[in-house]
């Protein structure tokens, strides 16, 4: 059988010449056929995404908070003390509202993700017929907000740069918040 | 904590410098604009420049330690608007403590840790000056967003 000799000789020369080849091309075997696992679901987030999960969870909580605050007062309205602290209330909230507004815009998720952040949870947050707490003191509505902005600060150390200034930002605009909250005469 | 590498100096003196340049404006801002305050409002903001002050000191010492030489004051800063009553004096106030705010975000943005974190502090207590003298809080301090 002298043919078989030259046959061998050609498939040694493949295995040895074709990862020099693929060396030459700058890649190696195994990457040729390594690759993203089609069958092995989504990629796991990123940690900038999981932060922003938690911090959009948190704003919404605050809006919550708020919400039941300015409902619990909206049936005494009639009285001096509460429409004084519904005139503070109120732009507070909405500043929270585009909060979570910038928040939620910088959320983008790999397709076929559940949105933990937009689902029914959040709807129920953002609806003014959910129940909220009997009566939210503004002490409560203080303390949220300082919590608030030492746990954006918190979070900024790890996150890009450009997240980093938006969680500053919104830290700052809740540190003046509990500032506005201190004012006498809010209950 | 992040240790500051090389590249890292680069960025984050010219950061520092920026702060400490809008330090030295609102201490010369306030200086304006306390010359048409009276009472409380006067004594806030001898209290503010104080506080810019006490800012300008701890970032000199910051551009010292990195090894950099800080940004020198200048003999007279451009105020952005006619200052004649009180009024315009806490809108002014109120403009300084808006610059020193943007001008803190860009320490937010460096690769310290501990200096995004001193940035983010240092935004709140400017934030909240410019709060008091405007009488209203913002969305986005420091931010450009609409």
């Amino acid at each position: 059988m002298p043919d078989i000799v030259p046959r061998r000789r050609i498939l040694l020369a493949s295995a040895t010449t074709l990862p020099l080849l693929l060396a030459i091309a700058g890649c190696r075997s195994s990457d040729v056929f390594a690759g993203p696992d089609p069958l092995a679901g989504p990629p796991p987030l990123g940690h900038d995404v999981l932060t922003l999960q938690i911090v959009i969870a948190a704003e919404e909580n605050l809006i919550h908070l708020y919400q039941g605050a300015i409902n619990g007062d909206s049936g005494t309205a009639t009285r001096e003390p509460q429409q004084a602290r519904l005139r503070v209330l109120r732009p507070l909230l909405a500043q929270h509202e585009q909060h979570l507004a910038q928040l939620r815009a910088r959320l983008i998720e790999p397709p076929g993700r559940t949105d933990q952040t937009t689902g029914p949870a959040a709807s129920a947050a953002g609806s003014s017929a959910s129940p909220g707490p009997a009566r939210v003191t503004t002490a409560q509505l203080r303390a949220a907000e300082r919590a608030s902005a030492a746990g954006l600060v918190q979070r900024l150390a790890t996150v890009k740069p450009a997240l980093a200034q938006l969680f500053a930002s919104i830290a700052a605009s809740d540190a003046t918040h509990a500032t506005a909250l201190a004012a006498k005469g809010l209950g | 904590m992040t240790a500051t590498t090389a590249t890292g100096v680069e960025r984050t003196v010219p950061a520092l410098q920026a702060a400490l340049a809008a330090e030295n404006a609102a201490i010369f801002g306030y200086g304006v604009a306390g010359a048409h305050l009276t009472g409380s409002s006067l004594a806030a903001a001898e209290q503010d420049w104080t506080r810019h002050n006490e800012a300008r000191d701890t970032l000199v010492a910051m551009i010292r330690r990195l090894g950099a030489t800080p940004t020198a004051t200048q003999a007279f800063y451009q105020i952005p608007f006619r200052v004649h009553d009180a009024s315009s004096a806490m809108a002014l106030a109120a403009y300084l403590e808006d610059g020193v705010t943007k001008a803190y975000l860009g320490l937010v943005a460096v690769s310290d840790q501990r200096l995004r974190r001193f940035g983010a502090l240092a935004m709140q207590g400017t934030a909240q000056r410019a709060a008091f003298w405007r009488g209203s809080t913002q969305a986005f301090p420091g931010l450009s967003i609409p």
